[in-house]
């Protein structure tokens, strides 16, 4: 009974139509860490103007849909990022910039910044570079909005499902001293 | 140069005066220099010389009327390194202080604000150190995190 499931629509059907209103507007939160702050300006203004593909910034984490990694992350960031992920409502995706997201980049051996960023959220496109040009930013807001039409950025479904590893790893990476005391 | 006639030694370096002191003379020294023009307290840095076992902060100062960047340099041993506070002369110091006994466990006397800084829940040895291994920390640290296991996809 009801819309979704035969008498009117079929699920699938109604996925689809969802999924194509809501990667016509995708907004993004208004967080930047390490360098990749600097690239965003141009691709916000009218220089590269990202408007044009429904994408706008957004101040608040509950109104958003893409929170944008753009760049290294310390610990203490992480604990900010999670906070702000967990405020964003369903569907949502994220973007990391950079390669210091994706293995560490030039910080491999710091003492601060989280490694692999996909051990702590889900992360639905990575962009390499050190630092990507805005073209790459862009590219990978249409790479997005194209997974999102097929359906494959599913970031948020799998951190509902594995929540419980995310948390672990986030609280391993919060409470690494106190672990390591406690086991010492 | 201005600063080197007024203390009456160090050397010229690279364009700036350089002025060896010791832990007692320094506030002197500075208080001299601030009461004579060098009133622009721009950062006070340390650098750890591990091989000679100690540390050396130095304290840069600038003036707008001689156009002049002094610095004034102090050595301290590498074992339980402490130094006066200066942050009656200027108040600035004390933030660079704090991040100085963060960075690198010098003890400053007469700072009351020497408090957990920029690091958030850290109980290791202060990571600027030299003989603080930060690659078998990051190795240790993140490389222990484990991968999130998804079981196969099904689709939506
Ligand atoms: S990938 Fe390069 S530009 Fe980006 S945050 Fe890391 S160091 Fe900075």
């Amino acid at each position: 009974m009801g819309l979704f499931d035969g008498d009117i629509m079929k699920y699938e059907d109604w996925n689809k139509i969802s999924r194509i209103a809501s990667r016509k507007s995708l907004w993004m939160v208004h967080f930047c860490t390490g360098c990749g702050a600097i690239e965003l300006p141009p691709v916000m203004t009218s220089r590269y103007d990202m408007e044009r593909f429904g994408m706008g910034p957004m101040a608040t984490p509950r109104q958003a849909d893409v929170l944008l990694i753009t760049g290294y992350l310390t610990v203490k960031t992480l604990k900010r990022v999670v906070n702000v992920y967990e405020q964003m409502q369903s569907p949502k995706y994220v973007i990391s910039f950079g390669s210091c997201p994706i293995n560490g980049g030039m910080y491999w051996d710091s003492y601060n910044t989280v490694k692999r960023l996909d051990r702590y959220l889900p992360v639905d496109v990575y962009v390499g570079g050190c630092m990507p040009r805005p073209e790459g930013v862009m590219n990978a807001f249409l790479e997005l909005m194209k997974l999102i039409d097929e359906g494959k950025a599913r970031g948020w479904e799998k951190y509902q499902k594995y929540y419980e590893q995310y948390k672990r790893n986030q609280k391993m990476a919060f409470n690494f001293e106190r672990e390591k005391d406690e086991g010492a | 140069m201005k600063a080197l006639e007024l203390i009456g030694k160090g050397e010229e370096m690279h364009g700036r005066a350089y002025i060896k002191s010791d832990k007692e003379e320094a506030s002197s020294i500075i208080k001299k220099l601030k009461e004579n023009g060098f009133d622009h307290f721009v950062m006070l840095s340390c650098v750890d010389w591990i091989d000679n076992n100690e540390f050396e902060l130095v304290y840069h100062l600038w003036s707008y009327e001689h156009k002049e960047h002094v610095m004034v340099s102090i050595i301290l041993p590498r074992d339980n390194p402490s130094m006066s506070s200066m942050h009656e002369l200027f108040p600035q110091i004390e933030t660079y202080e704090r991040e100085i006994h963060e960075m690198y466990g010098v003890d400053f006397e007469g700072n009351n604000r020497l408090t957990p800084f920029m690091l958030e829940g850290w109980h290791d040895m202060p990571p600027m150190r030299k003989d603080f291994d930060s690659k078998k920390f990051a190795e240790d640290v993140f490389d222990s995190i484990p991968e999130i296991k998804e079981e196969e996809d099904e689709g939506i």
